[in-house]
């Protein structure tokens, strides 16, 4: 029964991103639900450009079907609009379902996993029409897919990601494929290695990147339209028991877009929220 | 005449003699933050006959008392701990159980699950044959077994006749 009012908060509530549980705000990390754990997320993210600003607020869930397999949707919505460029890293309009599983998983040590996860999502349009140069396309499903691999410890934790979105065609305009990475390093001080029953921090510096292609409309390729980015920021996670806090901020270290079509983009924000559910159940004798 | 009745009711009863874990230390490998000692802490609170669970993320010790008469087994003990992402290491354990076998392949039966361990010393050699039939207290070490497996073999520090 719990189960299913989290799911319908889930389905009730708008959504966003890359809000993980208990990972970083914006980059790619390896973490997957526990078997029968259900998770659920609720945050808002911003973008604020020289265009406009974009908040959106978003709700996601999450189910391990195994230890190393997670069910996951994301339902955003956008409160706000500007024009900006097409970004993976911080969702926009669409919602997105898919799995998440952990493909390589080492336990080396006491607190201490290095562990590979891959994830795909099927994306498709929300019912919210997007902001500025993408607002005028017809949009059409796509396909997003991602890995993660790195390390999580007591004291630090490191990881690589990347990840490449495709949208199919719709009335001869598509969306700009999305190449997206980032590199993310996080610390808990020797202080802060305590008891589960406390509550439990950590910062994290998250570097994230993307390149988006030109933008396809009534069949023609639009020139000028891709962009590339680097962003870079600090995020900080605060945990206790089965509850989560996380927010940041990002700013552009490189930026390379066409400030005609999408302004200036400054700014990106985000603050996030989860509750995690786990199972008590393992099997009889 | 009524207290060598209840002495009596104490020594024979099956309750009396009820095998069963009596504490189990866990090593727990991979549980870097609060939600990851959660995890198991509720797992194993979620297994019939716990009684406390103590999570101490930065040893990965997971220390977990049972209630008398308890049906718990290793294999749930370590499923809760597999189901969360994470690997168990030796188990060191205290437990009430029927020996069984002979004097030089002895057994430890947990009546009342298919739990049962060929004895080996920790360490110099224990006379068990005196207690062969009997129910004992035994602590001891179960070695890592692979995932989905628990170890065959206890490697026994003390064997006490139970009371």
């Amino acid at each position: 029964m719990k189960s299913h009012i989290l799911l319908a908060c889930a389905l009730a509530l708008p959504a966003i991103a890359n809000a993980a549980d208990h990972g970083p705000v914006f980059g790619y990390a390896t973490p997957v639900n526990s078997q029968r754990e259900l998770s659920f997320d609720t945050g808002i993210f911003g973008r604020q450009g020289s265009l406009g600003t974009q908040l959106s607020t978003g709700s996601g869930f999450g189910y391990g079907i195994t230890p190393h397999l997670t069910v996951n949707a994301f339902l955003p919505a956008t409160f706000n609009s500007g024009a900006l460029p097409e970004s993976r890293m911080i969702a926009g309009s669409e919602w997105s379902a898919g799995a998440s599983w952990r493909f390589q998983h080492s336990v080396t040590s006491v607190g201490k996993r290095i562990e590979s996860t891959g994830s795909l999502n099927l994306i498709v349009p929300g019912p919210q029409p997007d902001s500025g140069l993408l607002a005028t396309l017809h949009r059409a499903p796509g396909v997003a897919g991602s890995v993660a691999t790195g390390l999580a410890s007591r004291s630090q934790y490191a990881w690589l990601g990347g990840g490449y979105t495709r949208f199919a065609q719709a009335s001869h305009d598509q969306r700009p494929d999305t190449i997206s990475w980032s590199a993310v390093y996080g610390y808990r001080p020797a202080k802060l290695r305590r008891g589960y029953d406390q509550w439990d921090y950590r910062g994290f510096a998250e570097l994230t990147g993307e390149h988006t292609g030109n933008v396809r409309t009534s069949g023609i390729v639009l020139g000028g339209s891709s962009t590339t980015s680097l962003w870079l920021g600090p995020t900080v996670l605060a945990i206790l028991k089965n509850i989560a806090i996380s927010g940041g901020v990002q700013a552009p270290v490189f930026r390379d877009a066409s400030t005609a079509l999408y302004g200036r983009e400054q700014l990106r924000f985000a603050i996030n929220f989860s509750y995690l559910k786990y199972s008590a159940q393992t099997s009889g004798h | 005449m009524k207290k060598a009745l209840i002495v009596f009711a104490l020594t024979f009863s099956p309750a009396a003699l009820q095998a069963e874990f009596q504490q189990v230390n866990l090593t727990v490998f991979g549980m870097d933050c609060a939600p990851c000692a959660h995890a198991i802490h509720v797992s194993m609170k979620g297994i019939e006959g716990v009684n406390s669970v103590d999570v101490d993320l930065n040893t990965g010790l997971v220390t977990i008392k049972l209630n008398p008469g308890n049906r718990a087994t290793m294999r749930q003990f370590n499923e809760a701990v597999e189901k969360n992402g994470f690997t168990h290491k030796d188990a060191y354990i205290v437990a009430k159980g029927k020996m069984t076998g002979t004097a030089s392949a002895p057994v430890l039966q947990i009546d009342g699950t298919t739990d049962q361990f060929a004895l080996t010393p920790a360490a110099g050699g224990v006379d068990l044959a005196s207690l062969l039939g009997k129910t004992v207290t035994i602590a001891g070490v179960l070695p890592q077994a692979p995932k989905g497996k628990v170890s065959t073999t206890l490697h026994y520090k003390s064997v006490t006749e139970a009371r």
